[in-house]
């Protein structure tokens, strides 16, 4: 059964975000999830991901946070 | 099996020569107007009319302030609207090098009084701004995002399309081609200028980066959502009552006016009020500068209210020029400073971390521009506030404080070269 990892870079200054979940990607186990919590939109990674292959969905909560489910 | 993840993509971001071309330029125009500062004296400060003073506001707001202002937007709107501008490279040569030649013209016809130059400096800067301002459109035009910032950086952009529109027309009547009543032109084109331009595009910009790199809870949404709007209605209604000699245009006009004033009080109010709710602790450089600058900005808001009221204070010829230097430099040249020891440190690593083979040892943020160096310019760039405003009671001080004002650009371009040096070194390994 595919897992789900949770990586909260909230409160985090950049670069470490991005520096954070290409790292966690790259020992994500095959099928499996990661949901990434943020305070925003982190448009640089979806460009990333998309030329990596990654699929990623976005879900923005009323609060202003947003998680963004990335999987391959 | 997972496939490596490849290097940060550089597809979206424009290179890093493009922002940084204008950065290192931005110190220069500040060293410039503090010669000639110190070369003027106490003369430069007898009335905001001055040669020399209209030379060195534009220093400061051209060279300065959209010099930074419009590189960093070329590199954060890919970041904050997703949707990069088109051509980087070319639009930053037709921006940066028009942008340079013309401020260099125009802080030169106005220092001189030459209207040949004056004519020229018009022609470029209009020139490079316009180039600037289409391809911004095209960027903000394409961009699916939709919130407070994009929403603020369009009203900015309105706002320097008519400062530019205005301060042709200026120079056309200095000219002699045009004959239109100078006072009110230059009224509409500092309000545009000021809060306009350059307020509004502080506040858009704020709402995506204190809390990102000051690490503070973000600002209420039911404030951005109306408060840039607001300010820039305000203005678009204060702009023909500033022309209309009536009395209720007149009082309209003190309305609208004080609703701008109001407006970034508040927003100061806000930043500094999510400072101190900051997650982290140990205080940083920018932080210091973006309290620095909005402490400037409610004294600015204050002296501007209390002149309202008290007759004497706006007819004082100090009044003006004590109001432009705690907008411009204790403000805004605060705020920009601040923000460029994030950007730059944090592009020098973006490209770093794209350019190199994976596993390559990349300086981290710290090691890009020391602690110790940013904050040692920003207590020079503190001392220069005091001694440029001390220099109003004190015309003697004018000098020690052009000294000062000469002293923290140049660490801050030796900070930023330091930057770009390290850089280069890292990308030619």
């Amino acid at each position: 059964m595919a897992g789900e990892i949770t990586l909260d870079v909230r409160g985090l200054e950049p670069p470490e975000p991005l520096v954070k979940v290409l790292s966690a990607l790259e020992t994500l186990p095959p099928g499996d999830r990661l949901r990434m919590v943020h305070n925003r939109e982190p448009f640089p990674l979806y460009g990333i991901l998309q030329e990596d292959g990654y699929q990623y969905r976005t879900e923005a909560f009323a609060d202003g946070h947003v998680e963004i489910i990335i999987w391959r | 099996m997972n496939a490596p993840i490849s290097s940060l993509s550089l597809e979206q971001a424009p290179p890093i020569s493009v922002p940084f071309r204008f950065f290192l330029s931005a110190p220069l125009f500040l060293l410039l107007a503090a010669l000639i500062l110190l070369v003027s004296g106490p003369q430069a400060l007898m009335s905001r009319w001055t040669p020399e003073l209209l030379a060195l506001t534009h220093l400061v707001t051209l060279g300065f302030l959209s010099m930074t202002m419009i590189g960093a937007l070329m590199q954060m709107l890919p970041v904050l609207a997703d949707s990069p501008m088109p051509l980087p490279r070319l639009v930053a040569w037709m921006v940066h090098i028009p942008l340079v030649a013309g401020t260099a013209m125009l802080a030169s016809g106005l220092f001189f009084s030459q209207t040949g130059m004056l004519n020229a400096a018009i022609f470029l800067l209009a020139f490079a701004l316009g180039v600037f301002l289409i391809a911004g459109a095209f960027s903000l035009a394409a961009s699916r995002v939709r919130h407070a910032t994009t929403r603020a950086i369009r009203f900015a952009g309105i706002a320097l399309v008519l400062t530019v529109g205005l301060g042709t027309a200026l120079a056309g009547t200095l000219s002699g081609y045009f004959h239109l009543p100078m006072q009110e032109l230059v009224g509409l084109h500092v309000a545009w200028g000021l809060p306009g331009w350059v307020g509004l595009l502080v506040m858009g910009v704020a709402y995506q980066v204190v809390p990102m790199f000051q690490l503070t809870p973000a600002y209420p949404a039911r404030l951005t959502r109306w408060l840039g709007g607001s300010v820039f209605l305000l203005l678009c209604a204060w702009s023909p009552m500033s022309l209309t000699p009536s009395l209720p245009a007149s009082w309209g006009g003190s309305l609208a006016a004080g609703g701008v004033a109001i407006g970034f009080a508040v927003f100061a109010g806000a930043t500094l009020y999510l400072q101190t709710k900051r997650r982290r602790r140990i205080v940083d450089v920018t932080e210091q500068f973006w309290r620095i600058g909005m402490l400037s900005l409610l004294a600015a808001v204050a002296l501007w209210a209390t002149a309202q009221q008290v007759t004497g204070i706006a007819a004082d010829p100090r009044y003006p020029i004590v109001l432009g230097m705690l907008f411009m430099f204790g403000f805004a040249v605060s705020v920009v400073s601040g923000m460029l020891y994030k950007i730059v440190p944090f592009l020098v690593w973006f490209h770093l971390q794209g350019r190199l083979p994976k596993g390559s040892t990349i300086p981290n943020m710290k090691q890009i521009i020391s602690d110790r160096t940013a904050r040692r310019q920003m207590q020079a760039h503190m001392a220069t506030l005091l001694l440029l405003l001390g220099s109003i009671a004190w015309p003697v001080l004018v000098y020690p404080a052009a000294l000062a004002l000469g002293f923290t650009s140049c660490m801050l371009w030796l900070n930023l070269f330091a930057a770009t040096r390290l850089y280069l070194k890292f990308a030619r390994l």
